[in-house]
């Protein structure tokens, strides 16, 4: 039966979600009221097919009364049996599961708590096969697991936005797999964060004719950021996430270390990370091979195991960077391609959309010799190129310098995995630094972040001034 | 009415009549003693024969239509198939299809389309009557075929099949009329139609059996087979007879055409007006002759969901538009009538039969009173 004795909305909600459209226009909201973490009331409204007003008066009637981790547990394998839907309905009443985990996730980010819990650990999920393992790990250990993934943004325009990490079915994928272990899943719907602190500042470091790595932010800064300040209201203490790297403690601070497999490493991506989160932080998998996690998680059946891995930056959903940042209202103008002594060479389309060190898709040539992006002009709407030789650097400044550990002498990297080079940092003032290189290193644009490592631990990041 | 099951009232006619008792009677001795091939010279299939041809007699006089002209095949969608393939069996050319054809027709015209047939549609106004107008200027003199629906499954909405069948004999153009909907709500009189007619039925839209269909007309000899083999039912329809089948339509079509039958319509429309009054909705071709029996309301709310709230409380109707795959496609019909997605998609089909009481329409009005409110709370908060 189809109960609509909870059809409604709470007049002041604790948490809120939505879900719907498509084709069939289908809207359903979820509202919830609290007391505690206890599910006091929760109502909901449905204008839609039978499958989902089934699933969603379902939901209403067996959360309410209910503990929100209860309510987080809820899935739709349980929703299609609980409400006798047929599995045609499913994708219908995905609808109705959707809106209301939507209304879960926000009355967390709304200030939920949760009771604590010793045994509870939060892992963060982004549907892919690493994350996954940490979940089905955590769990054989006993651990109570609740898995919390961030809906981020992704471009609307982009060509296959599900490719993304942090893509709808990703969240789907990883609720999934929270429900297949009965835990409860929490999603964090940050997509009008994320815009403001990634995404626009990616656009505006174009626009300003830097190379701004998205990623660092995204994974050194929000997502830890964002999860670390829900893991206390859902009663853990600890959380973990499927990232290769390790800890190292040096004088009771944890330092970011490179995972074992030196093919995964992600500690670049993580320099930036404040140690204070750190201190709360696990990384399972920073010992582990990721063909041995691969492996296992085929022998698991996790349907991640195969899941296409995101590579690029996520948001541009496989597009390309240039239609982007002009969809994003930067202006691509074509102005001249010029070599050091401004001898122009060609034109480009729009300076923005060029990197230092770029060669392919250049277009000019000078003799015989091959010619790379030095670097951008970007007020003057103007590419330098110059020859390899050009690129190498031993100097470079860095801003927003953080020190971990003073060590004298230091391994740069200014990108994901590449090879360190040796130098020593110069501290300057308001968090500036110079880093001496002793052999060349080549390929830096200002807004790259610098890791700086001693051995296998990150000291001290920044990022590239110039 | 109440069926077997009897906490279950039936008002979805229009998708399958419950079984009529009297039918049942007739066609059981020939599905047991009377079982003999009409094509066979011994008595058991002389038998056989003699009550296929009264059967064929009796369906044709309840029509108005010579007995010859009577191709019974195997369901009203086969019957629509032979109807419109008949006249596609040469080269290939121009077919007019009214907008708001059941797929029995309208999938038909499309293959034809893919063969490359021209298939031009009539559209229709937006009360669900054929735009005549439109008809007139789209029917060509050479055209293979005009297909109308007598009435519509979706909105009851009964087609001035007359003054169509004029237009086309002026353009001495055939036209199919398929009638399974309008055989058991309306008056069917082949006798008075100009030019050439064929009409489709089926029995279980009529209390008789699924599996059994007729094409029946004047049009009828001028079809090409589109099955082969035995030469039965002038090698239109070949195979050996269904005679159950036959004498089950013949009993089917006494009831729903026979001589008490305007009297059960009148009934049955008046049981429907009565809905309709307590029921306030918004009723789709309202302003037009509808058969008897037939209501299709805009609820406001999700058809299909209304649909399952009343079968919950044991009321089986229908929904005006189907949810496929995560997809509620509104209804092509409702399109056809310049019915706007949502209202399409809130519609309620609620068919009357024969048997209906007055208790079932009480029944279906304390439903909705209950519901409505209900309905539009989760609605209203859904926004």
């Amino acid at each position: 039966m189809i109960d609509l004795s909870r059809a409604g909305a709470v007049a002041q909600p604790d948490g809120e979600g939505r879900a719907g459209g498509g084709r069939c226009n289908d809207r359903v909201r979820f509202t919830l009221g609290l007391v505690g973490d206890r599910l006091e009331q929760v109502r909901f409204g449905a204008d839609a097919c039978a499958s989902t007003t089934a699933a969603a008066a379902w939901l209403a009637a067996r959360a309410e009364g209910g503990s929100l981790l209860d309510g987080a547990r809820l899935g739709l394998a349980e929703v299609l049996a609980g409400a006798t839907i047929e599995p045609t309905g499913a994708e219908c009443a995905l609808t109705a599961v959707d809106a209301f985990h939507a209304a879960i996730g926000d009355a967390v980010a709304r200030g939920a708590v949760v009771p604590a819990d010793p045994n509870r650990v939060v892992v963060a999920m982004s549907g892919g096969v690493d994350s996954a393992m940490v979940l089905t790990q955590t769990v054989a250990e006993g651990h109570e697991a609740v898995g919390v993934t961030l809906r981020l943004w992704i471009d609307p325009e982009a060509p296959s936005p599900e490719r993304a990490c942090c893509a709808p079915s990703a969240v789907r994928a990883a609720r999934d797999l929270c429900h297949q272990n009965g835990m409860p899943h929490i999603a964090l719907d940050l997509r009008d964060d994320f815009r403001a602190a990634v995404v626009d500042p990616f656009v505006a470091g174009y626009a300003a004719g830097e190379t701004p790595n998205p990623c660092t932010t995204c994974n050194g800064a929000f997502r830890f950021d964002a999860i670390d300040r829900v893991v206390q209201r859902l009663g853990a203490s600890t959380w973990r996430t499927g990232h290769y790297v390790q800890l190292v403690d040096h004088a009771g601070t944890p330092l970011v270390a490179r995972g074992v497999d030196a093919t995964k490493d992600q500690s670049y991506m993580l320099a930036l990370v404040d140690p204070e989160i750190l201190t709360r932080v696990q990384f399972p998998l920073g010992a582990r091979k990721k063909v041995d996690v691969q492996h296992e998680a085929a022998e698991q059946g996790l349907a991640a195991a195969n899941a296409l891995e995101s590579q690029e930056v996520c948001f541009l959903g496989g597009g390309a960077l240039a239609p982007f940042l002009e969809r994003q209202g930067v202006t691509m103008t074509p102005g001249p391609i010029v070599d050091e002594d401004g001898v122009e060479l060609g034109t480009h389309a729009g300076a923005l959309a060029y990197t230092p060190g770029q060669r392919r898709g250049l277009g000019v040539s000078r003799g015989t010799e091959a010619l790379h992006v030095l670097r951008i002009d970007a007020p003057a709407n103007t590419v330098i190129v110059g020859t390899v030789g050009r690129l190498r650097r031993r100097e470079v400044s860095l801003r927003d310098v953080q020190v971990r550990a003073d060590t004298p002498r230091i391994d740069a990297c200014f990108r994901m995995r590449s090879t360190p080079v040796a130098g020593r940092l110069e501290h300057g003032p308001n968090a500036t630094g110079t880093v001496y290189l002793e052999t060349d290193a080549h390929q830096i644009a200002p807004g790259q972040v610098a890791a700086l490592y001693d051995g296998e631990r990150i000291v001290a990041a920044g990022i590239v001034a110039g | 009415m109440r069926c077997d099951n009897a906490r279950v009232i039936y008002l979805d006619h229009a998708a399958t009549a419950p079984p009529d008792p009297r039918v049942v009677e007739a066609m059981l001795p020939h599905l047991t003693e009377r079982f003999g091939n009409p094509s066979e010279p011994h008595a058991l299939g002389r038998q056989a024969r003699a009550d296929l041809d009264a059967a064929r007699e009796e369906i044709a006089s309840l029509v108005g239509a010579d007995p010859a002209d009577v191709v019974l095949t195997g369901g009203g969608t086969e019957a629509d198939n032979l109807a419109v393939l008949g006249r596609a069996q040469g080269t290939p050319g121009r077919m007019v299809v009214s907008a708001i054809e059941h797929p029995a027709v309208r999938r038909t015209a499309e293959v034809l389309a893919r063969r490359g047939w021209e298939i031009a549609v009539a559209p229709v106004l937006p009360n669900g009557r054929l735009d005549l107008i439109e008809l007139w200027d789209l029917v060509q003199t050479g055209d293979a075929l005009v297909c109308v629906m007598g009435a519509s499954n979706v909105t009851g909405v009964v087609q001035p099949i007359a003054d169509i069948a004029a237009i086309c004999a002026e353009h001495a153009v055939p036209l199919h009329v398929d009638d399974v909907q309008t055989a058991a709500g309306a008056e069917l009189d082949l006798s008075d139609l100009p030019g050439r007619v064929t009409i489709a039925l089926a029995a279980h839209k009529l209390g008789g059996p699924r599996g059994v269909g007729a094409v029946i007309g004047s049009g009828v000899q001028s079809l090409d087979p589109i099955v082969f083999g035995g030469g039965q039912e002038s090698g239109l329809r070949p195979g050996t007879e269904d005679v159950a089948g036959a004498v089950a339509l013949a009993a089917a079509l006494r009831i729903r055409q026979g001589v008490e039958a305007p009297a059960e319509r009148s009934q049955r429309a008046a049981l429907r007006d009565d809905l309709e009054a307590r029921l306030g909705l918004p009723v789709v071709g309202a302003e037009v002759e509808r058969l008897p029996g037939h209501a299709l309301l805009l609820t406001g709310y999700r058809g299909d969901t209304v649909v399952r709230l009343f079968d919950e409380r044991g009321i089986a109707i229908s929904a005006g538009s189907a949810c496929a795959s995560g997809e509620t496609l509104p209804d092509a019909t409702l399109t056809a009538m310049d019915i706007d997605d949502d209202a399409a998609r809130s519609a309620i089909r609620i068919t009357l039969g024969p048997t209906t009481t007055a208790a079932d329409i009480d029944a279906v009005v304390a439903v909705w009173t209950e519901l409505a409110p209900a309905l539009h709370v989760a609605a209203e908060a859904s926004a």
